[in-house]
């Protein structure tokens, strides 16, 4: 943390609940995605695989080319010839993917064939003309069907469904295991879900013809990896490459791998005369718009009698579907902080990755946390049962302490701050835990049953890029960063050009909460641009929203932009007033004396002499007021794989919940639920909040409701929100949501990841909370998500959920 | 929304809309509220060649009072809304089943343009009206080009999506009687508030004050291919004292010999085993006078 003093010269914004300043705007429908640009474009369809697993053996485009109104068509194998593979990141053996399907369809969803027409009407009706012969082949749909030995091979080269296989070992386990008097096991499921942003995917690809070159608006997540991913897979330069991101309407880590459809949009667009359109249905969202994968996780905790856990074991295997590009990532991610909240001095992580016939996989909101929290929360739980301890009990003895902190993990992280102790405390009084448990005795004697859930869970944020250094050798992101551009105009008011994009977070109205106490202005005069143009915004490799880093980095480099620009004011000031720049002081938008406040210059008559007289300025001083800064966190540590920091900020927090459970219809109702939440220094409460109940909200959905379902041909039965259920308002409790602050030493103010602790809390403790209400039935709740026909089944018979 | 393309009429009357569709047969549909339609049209699950809008006509929407006294009947326009029906003071004195089951039909916005009509045209496997027009013993007035016929509502729904209208009628009147001295309720099992029902229980019952079962009609949806009356568990109640051995044990028939569907969210022995808490706990909410 730096010096505040060093940052702010007043605190009347930071810290408060300022109205979200872009509301206004997208409530009343004042935004611009990108379906609202107003071009003349053609549009473009995709023909998507009904196969889950097949050759391909004809494809036959002539009468959609027939079709009055279709201009252009271009099939996989046409793409394959003109393209390089998807780029994999993680991954270790070879397995060759294109972004359309070359020889073989991997997924029902797969793209074939893309069509640009003078409508999408048309574009549509011509996918209809279009005559596919497809060789049906073996499918695998399960971790278990790719992992047997005769399984059918989805990427022949790689010899194998499985696509990454490691084990990082930390701390001496062989130990944990010998000193443990017991260890406790279990053998988790977790299912398939996802985040649905609001804004399906969009994308416009337009084609210089004069100079061969590409501009693209798209609605991306990580532009400053897209632009390398498009450039790299179409083979060229960089500079013939621009892409454009407008407002985005949610994202979730869901538009984090757009870019092989911008690659598709580009060479679509090259046979094309005007730039081609493309906004993706629901149904292909949820077809192939990305998933959480899917995961099967052993875990063994040597024990001690008295609770203190030893060491911790998890064998991860994660169905990542098939998409080459993204796989094995969360088997890494989750590793990094499987300890959770707990002092483990020894984890082995046995992680693999297995490619089957489900859709791609990217990076959801959590990325594996609420996993690993749900099944690392729920063995808590086990343990203290199988010992006869309270589940709150167990957790006070196996707590981080906070004169720990920092505290480093076997692995390598480092948990900067934070008093988790104190967090379960305050979460149990403001529940009325005590009240609560009286209240399920009382109640089971009406045949009512009543459960209470507790779950302790970190959220990482910033991710050091290099994680997946495990598997390929030096990698080619290390560390994080962003970048911005701040400038004051002619007005004196301040203008911030992001590197990274806004999908809803609130960006604009934090960074100019901020900016109004470095500069002392009212926030309304800082204009923040959160779109990205890459020809013009300041962006690395790591630009983008995502790992939750906004408040570090972002901030970060909009603090050190801000700052070069208010010293190049002072410097200019103290020319015009000849006061010594030590003497002088930033002071409700004006640089004065410290001495006599009366000698004073505005920003706006420094932006005169910056910008317009310039023959005033002091000897030099370069004209202008615009300044660029890149911020890089500086915790991240080199890649290795004895000791390496995946995230480097960790947020905390506890949920307690308390559940009814209709043992005869299954029905679960909420009862209460708590949130307290150490996100360190919060900057705006407001969106804090907002965050955090949306957040715990996708992960009820994700502990209840929301499943990717296939059946055993790998066709997937949940493409549409009437059997993709998201939660709904009506069956949501009241969150009651307090803090903690915890500032990090690590940022410049002591903030912290906050976005995805909700989604990573919830599912265990909504878990928990189930499994307690039907602990007089003995049933043990070991996979997701809790729907009703298990509940009812596992009371009745198989004592498991 | 990106359907397949099809010609639009808005006729102004209903001998115009039966014109339309008796000219054009099964290329063309009517359109009421759209909530179901228009799904099927925007994943090009169903495509038409013409879409006849019934919405401008006017004289399709009401409820009104036929007769008074027991033989007394309410008719309902087949355009009336989920939200009409829900708000409507008659019938929440005289029909409150209806109420109560359409103010469970889908989210505000589905129960602001879905209408009466439209739901039991559609005949969705597990639509909501269906059964409670079942358990009402309501008719159906269908309008076409060889003027118009009543239908009963236990002869109305034939299959999955399939009813006894012809391609050329039109649902345009449900009738259904006034029977003060029944307890009405509906209960509906699902997995959110506004979904579709795995199982659902539309009940109407005449109970003497010594509870015993006067007269009892059983409406099932969500079940199987097609909303069904509980004929056996009606006949083991009628006539009978309702006490739990007896319901129980009459609940245990509700599905016997239809064909329990099955799909993700519930298997067939799940459904069955709803069926019966359903039908249980809707006797136990309705039958015991307090
Ligand atoms: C999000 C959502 C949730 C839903 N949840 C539920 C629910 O919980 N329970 C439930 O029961 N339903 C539910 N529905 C379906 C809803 O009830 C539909 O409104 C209803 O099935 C159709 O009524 P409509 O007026 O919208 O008919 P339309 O969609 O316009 O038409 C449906 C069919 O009926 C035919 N038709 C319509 N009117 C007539 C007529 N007068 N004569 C002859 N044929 C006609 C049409 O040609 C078409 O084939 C839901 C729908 C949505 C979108």
């Amino acid at each position: 943390m730096m010096n505040l003093d060093e940052i702010f010269v007043t605190r009347n914004w930071v810290g408060k609940s300022v109205r979200r300043d872009e509301d206004i705007r997208l409530i009343k429908g004042e935004a611009a995605y990108v379906d609202d640009l107003d071009m003349d474009c053609a549009h473009v369809a995709f023909l998507r695989s009904v196969y889950a697993h097949a050759r391909i053996t004809k494809i036959d485009t002539s009468k959609a080319e027939a079709l009055p109104g279709v201009i252009a068509v271009v099939t996989g194998p046409e793409v394959a010839k003109q393209t390089k593979p998807i780029v994999a990141r993680a991954i270790t053996q070879p397995a060759i993917q294109y972004v359309m399907a070359d020889k073989k369809v991997r997924y029902v969803g797969e793209p074939l064939v893309a069509v640009a027409a003078v409508d999408r009407y048309i574009a549509e009706d011509a996918l209809e003309l279009i005559d596919v012969e497809y060789e049906p082949l073996p499918v695998v749909v399960e971790i278990a069907d790719a992992l047997k030995k005769d399984s059918p091979l989805i990427f022949e080269e790689a010899g194998s469904n499985v696509l990454l296989h490691d084990t990082l070992e930390h701390g001496n386990m062989d130990a944990a295991y010998q000193e443990a008097d017991l260890v406790v096991k279990e053998h988790f499921r977790v299912h398939r879900y996802s985040s649905t942003p609001l804004e399906t995917w969009a994308m416009i690809a337009k084609h210089e013809k004069g100079n061969d070159s590409f501009v693209v608006w798209a609605n991306d997540q990580q532009p400053g990896r897209s632009t390398a991913n498009v450039c790299n897979t179409l083979g060229i330069p960089n500079n013939r490459f621009r892409l454009i991101v407008p407002d985005s309407g949610g994202g979730f880590g869901i538009k984090l791998a757009i870019w092989p459809h911008i690659v598709i949009l580009c060479l679509l667009a090259k046979k094309v005369d005007k730039p081609v359109k493309w906004v993706q249905t629901r149904r292909e969202h949820l077809l192939g718009g990305s998933h959480a994968p899917d995961c099967d996780v052993e875990i063994e905790l040597p024990m001690k009698k008295d609770g203190k856990i030893l060491g911790l074991f998890i064998k991860d295997i994660e169905n990542d579907g098939s998409f080459v590009h993204t796989a094995g990532i969360y088997g890494l991610i989750k590793f990094a902080t499987m300890v959770g909240c707990y002092d483990i001095r020894a984890t082995r992580a046995e992680l693999l990755s297995v490619v089957t016939q489900k859709g791609p996989t990217v990076q959801n909101r959590g990325v594996g946390k609420p996993t690993m929290i749900f099944v690392l929360e729920r063995m808590m739980d086990i343990a203290a049962k199988k010992l006869g301890l309270d589940p709150v009990e167990i957790r006070f003895r196996n707590f981080i302490q906070p004169k720990q902190m920092p505290y480093t993990t076997p692995s390598g992280e480092i948990y900067e701050s934070g008093n988790y102790p104190e967090c379960l405390q305050k979460a149990l009084s403001l529940s009325g835990y005590d009240e609560l448990k009286k209240r399920q005795i009382e109640m089971r004697k009406n045949g009512k049953y009543i459960g209470l859930g507790i779950s302790a869970g970190i959220e990482p944020g910033t991710s050091n890029l290099g994680y997946y250094y495990t598997s390929r050798g030096v990698p080619e992101y290390m560390g994080n960063a962003e970048g911005a551009i701040v400038s004051i105009d002619y007005d004196g008011n301040v203008n911030v050009v992001m590197g990274s994009v806004d999908q809803g977070q609130g960006h604009a109205t934090t960074i100019s909460q901020v900016i109004a106490d470095m500069l002392d202005i009212h926030p309304e005069r800082v204009s923040v641009d959160s779109h990205l143009d890459s020809l013009v915004s300041p962006f690395l490799g790591h630009s983008g929203a995502y790992s939750n880093k906004f408040n570090d980095v972002d901030l970060g480099a909009v603090i050190m932009a801000t700052k070069k620009v208010r010293d190049k004011m002072v410097r200019i000031a103290s020319h015009v007033l000849g006061v010594e720049t030590g003497g002088l002081q930033v002071k409700n938008g004006a640089v004065c004396s410290r001495k006599d406040e009366q000698k004073s210059v505005s920003f706006q008559e420094i932006a005169s002499l910056a910008y317009k007289k310039i023959l005033l300025l002091p000897e030099g001083v370069e004209p202008g007021l615009k300044e660029i800064a890149y911020y890089k966190n500086p915790m991240a540590k080199l890649p290795s794989r004895d000791d390496f920091n995946v995230q480097i900020t960790h947020s905390n927090s506890v949920h307690v919940v308390a559940v009814e459970v209709d043992v005869e219809t299954g029905e679960i109702t909420f009862l209460k639920y708590v949130i307290v939440h150490d996100c360190g220094k919060q900057l705006n409460p407001g969106i804090v909040e907002g965050m955090t109940i949306g957040s715990t909200v996708h992960g009820i959905g994700a502990a209840l409701l929301e499943e990717f379902v296939y059946d055993e041909n790998g066709q997937p039965l949940s493409a549409s929100f009437m059997d993709y259920m998201k939660p709904l308002a009506g069956g949501l409790p009241r969150i009651e949501l307090a803090h903690m602050e915890s500032p990090c030493p690590y940022t410049l103010l002591g903030t912290k990841a906050v976005g995805e602790g909700g989604a990573i809390g919830s599912v265990a403790a909504v878990a928990n909370a189930v499994e307690d209400a039907l602990s007089p039935f003995q049933v043990k709740v070991v996979s997701l998500p809790i729907t009703p026909q298990k509940v009812v089944k596992a009371v009745k018979e198989t004592k498991e959920i | 929304m990106i359907p397949s393309k099809f010609e639009y009429f808005a006729p102004a009357s209903l001998a115009e809309a039966v014109s339309l569709l008796s000219k054009y047969q099964e290329e063309a549909k009517p359109l009421a509220g759209g909530q179901s339609l228009i799904s099927l049209l925007k994943l090009r699950l169903a495509s038409l060649k013409y879409l006849v809008d019934l919405a401008g006509i006017a004289e399709l929407n009401y409820i009104r009072e036929e007769g008074a006294g027991p033989s007394g009947t309410i008719s309902i326009g087949a355009l009336t809304t989920y939200a009409q029906i829900k708000e409507s003071k008659l019938l929440q004195s005289k029909c409150p089943l209806l109420p109560q089951t359409a103010s469970v039909v889908g989210d505000v916005q589905v129960r602001n343009r879905g209408t009466l009509g439209g739901s039991l045209a559609h005949a969705d496997p597990a639509g909501d009206m269906p059964a409670a027009i079942l358990a009402l013993k309501a008719e159906l007035k269908a309008v076409g080009p060889q003027g118009e016929r009543w239908i009963q509502a236990d002869d109305f729904f034939l299959g999955m999506m399939e009813t006894a209208l012809s391609p050329d009628e039109i649902l345009s009147e449900i009738r259904v009687p006034v029977l003060p001295d029944h307890k009405m309720i509906y209960r509906k099992a699902a997995r959110r508030p506004s979904d579709f029902a795995m199982v659902g229980i539309a009940l109407c019952l005449k109970a003497r004050d010594d509870q015993t079962c006067e007269e009892i009609s059983i409406g099932v949806t969500g079940v199987t291919d097609k909303p069904y009356r509980a004929e056996e568990t009606e006949k083991r109640l009628r006539g009978k004292k309702l006490e739990p051995k007896i319901i129980e044990e009459a609940a245990s028939a509700i599905t016997e010999g239809v064909d329990v569907m099955e799909n993700m969210h519930a298997s067939q022995d799940f459904r069955s085993h709803l069926a019966r808490v359903y039908v249980s706990r809707a006797i136990a909410a309705a039958g015991i006078r307090s």
